[in-house]
């Protein structure tokens, strides 16, 4: 005889910090999130995530916590607190796994770190106030630091500021991780936007996060009048860090400095990512404006202009529903523009068409319209897309594809499988088999490596339609393939395929200081392999029309020009040698860099 | 009374001086920096040099300079200054970068910043296990961040008669040109460093022990205290034990010991990538000064880097006078960035005159940069460097001393 079992729970509460622990101080700011269930193990130790308390600085390993102990089930987890490393790991785990959520949630499919091995946090990695994403590694590397001893803000002079206790680093690293999984070739710069727009896009994730807790919209709501443009830490990133490193402030915000707008004298990532950040918060920020007038005219006797003092709570929690909608509108717009993006080097603005194109395919009459406010702010800020005559929706739209390729059948099939294998894989969720799983992640690498031999010496004709070199001149990789999905015209959802091609061309490496020149396009094809969209960014290559052969010699005076600019301020080179000078962008501009010299 | 100014370069090896003469009366000198690096010493001994350009500004009641200008608080810009000699010469004004002014809260913290740091960075690299040739380049390269304290204090406090000490550009009048009394004739124009905040930023080094080296440099860990008081942690060892009893070694798996060392060794940030930064960084405070007299216009941009250049390049009132430069001093000893190839191709005349102060070294293969100084003959700019003589024929006469090149001169019309 078997006694019946419990059905498992879907969610997992645990506490955190909701900002950093000096703002934390306040009992506000102590918070309690929940993220999927699934079992761990000590670390914690779970399908995506492994938490390893190691402290490099020291060569000690701090004790794991274990959340699946009985009593930290019970109240949901341990309490905040800067003292305990199990703490620590307890918060990192928490966040990183509510972005992952988000990305997810808003793909509408699981996110696999590297052969769907768990990714890697190190709470307590080096000695430094800040943290970094190694690609190479698979992991995130947290610093800890004493408190600038001079000017130490509201921290204790010489205390311990430990980056793994802020959930926007926390959050903007792990970013990091999923965009490079999205899309490996964007962490190589060819133009000046691209580490931009993985600064960027790590920050919107994290401040947007912010709005999923109620407690701290509420009360920002209380205090700005709704206005939430005014600096609250809301709309502010990693305040600690701005403090502890001296700088007297916030680490970055979600507002404009005055002179933003993507000139070409900007080029610190973080700083260009900035106007990104900007343009996203004033779409959100006009959205929730137009979402709230008619609760601003109920409360005000018509006029729409709030009376001074304390707001009624029933209104402010109004208010904070509409603007935590609203948020998480724009923080799943922003996620599912990835589908809509080229695979090498994107700009601001393709990534304001992939935008466009991603949320019309999904929600074609734009009834909120935070598209259209979207497009007005980045317009304001100049960021315009290449060769696009006007920011009209029609022309920010990628164009549909009509030159009549169609996938091959065994390409489209692969796509059923694998949407078969996630499904059963997910049933299994409760108890994972960590061993099965990564032999899957490898199977499916091979897959792709197998499918593009086959495009190879199938020798398929469409190659050129797609604006890609023939496979025979340059090396030509099938880099992804998932599921997109789309709303049809009679209201149905669409299943699509999204596959993403990537050109090489050989030994351009040292000419561009270790970066490759490479070419590529993202192709969207339907069920019957009718192909609907290509993305692309075409190499110089006789194999193309020579529209798209000049695009390609367009770019390449493009990177350039970038790798030109970047050597005027990059003083480093002056002092290193041959060796250095030929791998100078790989080794001068890595997201490891810009994140441990600009805090996260 | 010629109507010609006299521009003289003494061959200091990686350092940088030069002497100005200005038509007048009595003709008006500038000297514009003095100095040496210590890892790159020219073919004379420093005294030499300082005792010919005494010989140089000699009237007959005594050496006389009508300005003496420090670029920046590099060695290889002041380390001069450090003999006594100065002390009995008459000079009416000194000039230094805003950053050295002594009370400015903003150029205490700046100059502090810089200090602090290049300090304990000489103290680190002096305890790392290195063989000597190691430690000696890389203090010397730290070296020359220090503060140079003989030499500042003769430039702040020394010469003779001193009117006055000019901190430039001043707050607000940045585009205002000066004209002091003592050089008749002459506007200059202050154009760096900068004081806006963004570039002001790059002037300012890390701070905080944290960006030193905690391990050793065979990768030994120091001893650290725990963060937390209450774990003090755990050996691999006893963690491998601790995880055996949770029942959970899997949390091991793939990160060997191996992998644990290099994590720990690539979260040091080593001591070179700090001087370099902080070598930037005092670079960044360079005065950057034009003058003019009649159609001369001469430009000293010291080692000015990105962000100031950025700064000029993108002020249009400045566009007339970039373009109307009849001699440049190239930056930062012909260094890639100290001169951007958009000054070269836009803004510098053809038949300009250049300057270089520099000499070959080999650990610094790129200085000078060869892509700047085929850039400056396919413009048309005709140059001359320190180290070694002008080819024939040219606009520019070579002193030689035993053989050597002790100096450049060229004179260009008023
Ligand atoms: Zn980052």
């Amino acid at each position: 005889m078997r006694a019946s079992s419990y059905p498992f729970p879907t969610r997992r509460s645990l506490k955190i910090f909701a900002f950093d622990p000096m703002l934390g101080r306040v009992p506000l700011h102590r918070i309690t999130i929940d993220v999927t269930h699934e079992q761990l193990r000590p670390g914690p130790m779970g399908s995506r995530l492994t938490i390893l308390d190691y402290d490099g600085v020291r060569g000690r390993y701090y004790e794991p916590v274990n959340l699946d102990d009985p009593a930290l089930l019970l109240q949901d987890g341990l309490d905040p607190t800067e003292a305990d490393p199990r703490f620590h790991q307890q918060m990192v785990y928490a966040v990183a796994m509510k972005v992952i959520e988000n990305f997810e949630v808003a793909l509408g499919r699981r996110i696999h770190f590297y052969r769907r091995k768990p990714l890697l946090l190190l709470p307590h990695a080096f000695a430094g106030a800040n943290a970094y994403y190694s690609s190479r590694r698979q992991a995130i590397l947290f610093g800890y630091f004493s408190a600038d001893a001079a000017k130490p803000g509201s921290n204790i002079p010489g205390q311990n500021v430990f980056s793994c206790l802020s959930q926007d680093i926390i959050a903007h690293e792990v970013t990091h991780a999923i965009v490079d999984r999205l899309r490996r070739f964007f962490k190589w710069p060819t133009n000046p936007d691209m580490l931009a727009f993985h600064e960027g896009f790590a920050d919107i994730v994290a401040i947007f996060q912010h709005f999923s807790f109620p407690e701290i919209l509420n009360h920002a709501i209380q205090e700005t009048h709704g206005d939430l443009r005014r600096p609250t830490p809301l709309i502010e990133l990693a305040a600690q860090f701005g403090q502890a490193t001296g700088k007297g402030e916030a680490l970055r915000t979600a507002l404009d400095r005055p002179d933003a707008a993507a000139s070409n004298n900007i080029l610190e990532p973080h700083q260009r990512g900035s106007i990104l950040v900007a343009a996203v918060f004033d779409g959100f920020f006009t959205t929730f404006q137009s979402r709230i007038q008619d609760l601003l005219r109920l409360a005000s006797g018509g006029t729409g202009r709030l009376p001074e003092g304390y707001l009624h709570p029933d209104l402010v929690n109004r208010l904070a529903q509409e603007a935590r909608a609203t948020a998480q509108a724009v923080l799943r717009m922003c996620i599912r523009a990835f589908d809509y993006l080229p695979p090498v080097d994107v700009t601001f603005g393709d990534y304001l068409r992939a935008l466009v194109t991603a949320d019309y395919e999904l929600n074609p009459d734009d009834r909120s319209g935070l598209r259209r406010n979207m497009v007005e702010a980045f317009r304001v800020r100049g960021i315009y897309p290449h060769g696009v005559r006007s920011l009209a929706e029609d022309s920010l739209l990628w164009e549909r594809f009509d030159a009549g390729a169609t996938c091959p059948d065994y390409v489209i099939s692969e796509l059923n499988n694998r949407l078969l294998s996630e499904a059963a894989s997910s049933s299994r969720s409760s108890t994972r088999d960590q061993v099965a799983e990564e032999k899957l992640g490898r199977r499916e690498e091979k897959t792709l490596n197998y499918l593009a031999r086959e495009l190879r010496k199938k020798a398929w004709e469409s190659f050129d339609k797609l604006d890609l070199a023939s496979p025979h001149t340059v090396r030509t990789n099938l880099v992804s393939m998932h599921p997109v999905f789309r709303i049809g015209q009679d209201g149905q959802l669409l299943v699509e395929t999204v596959i993403q091609f990537v050109q090489e061309r050989r030994r351009s490496k040292s000419s561009y200081g270790g970066v490759a020149m490479r070419g590529g396009s993202t192709v969207i094809a339907q069920a019957d392999g009718r192909i609907r969209y290509v993305i692309s960014k075409p190499l110089d290559s006789t194999d193309l029309r020579p529209e798209k052969a000049r695009e390609g010699k367009e770019r390449e005076m493009r990177f350039e020009s970038f790798l030109r600019d970047f050597d005027c301020t990059d003083a480093c080179q002056i002092w290193r040698d041959e060796r250095y000078h030929q791998e100078r962008l790989v080794r001068g501009l890595t997201l490891a860099m810009v994140d441990r010299r600009g805090a996260g | 009374m010629s109507d010609l100014i006299t521009i003289r370069m003494y061959n200091t090896g990686f350092g940088d001086s030069f002497l100005l003469t200005f038509p007048a009366d009595r003709p008006r000198k500038v000297l514009i920096d003095c100095g040496m690096h210590q890892f790159g010493p020219g073919p004379f001994p420093a005294g030499e040099v300082v005792d010919q350009i005494l010989a140089d500004v000699d009237e007959p009641d005594g050496p006389r300079i009508d300005i003496v200008v420090a670029t920046h608080r590099h060695r290889d810009h002041v380390s001069g200054f450090e003999h006594k000699s100065w002390d009995k010469v008459r000079v009416a004004e000194v000039w230094m970068p805003w950053t050295e002014h002594p009370t400015d809260p903003e150029a205490r913290s700046i100059r502090e910043r810089q200090s602090s740091l290049a300090q304990r960075l000489c103290l680190a690299i002096q305890q790392l296990n290195l063989d000597a040739a190691e430690r000696d380049y890389r203090f010397a390269f730290a070296q020359n961040n220090l503060s140079n304290a003989e030499a500042m204090t003769t430039l702040h406090e020394g010469f003779k008669d001193v009117k006055r000490r000019r901190f430039l550009p001043h707050k607000n009048g940045k585009r205002t040109a000066i004209q002091p009394a003592c050089l008749p004739g002459v506007e200059i124009h202050a154009l760096g460093p900068s004081r806006d905040p963004k570039v002001i930023r790059d002037m300012k080094p890390p701070e905080g022990e944290s960006y030193l080296r905690v391990t050793a440099e065979d990768g030994r860990m120091l001893s650290q205290p725990s963060p937390f008081p209450a774990s003090p942690g755990w050996t691999r060892g006893e963690f491998d034990a601790l995880l055996k009893e949770l029942d959970c070694q899997e949390l091991l798996n793939g990160f060997s010991a191996k992998t644990a060392a290099g994590i720990s060794s690539e979260g040091v940030v080593d001591e070179m990538a700090i001087a370099t930064s902080l070598e930037t960084a005092v670079n960044g405070t360079s005065l950057v000064l034009m003058f003019r007299m009649g159609k001369a216009h001469l430009l000293f941009p010291g080692d000015a880097q990105w962000g100031t250049w950025r700064e000029i390049l993108d002020d249009t009132e400045c566009h007339p006078m970039l373009r109307r430069t009849s001699f440049y001093k190239v930056g930062h000893h012909g260094s890639h960035n100290a001169t951007p190839p958009e000054f070269v191709e836009t803004f510098l005349p053809k038949g300009a005159l250049a300057m270089i102060p520099t000499r070959p070294m080999t650990r610094w293969p790129f200085i000078p940069k060869a892509a700047l100084l085929t850039a400056l003959t396919k413009y048309g700019v005709e140059f001359a460097r320190s180290d070694e003589p002008p080819s024939a024929p040219s606009r520019f006469t070579c002193q030689e001393r035993n053989g050597k090149t002790f100096s450049v001169t060229v004179e260009i019309p008023v």
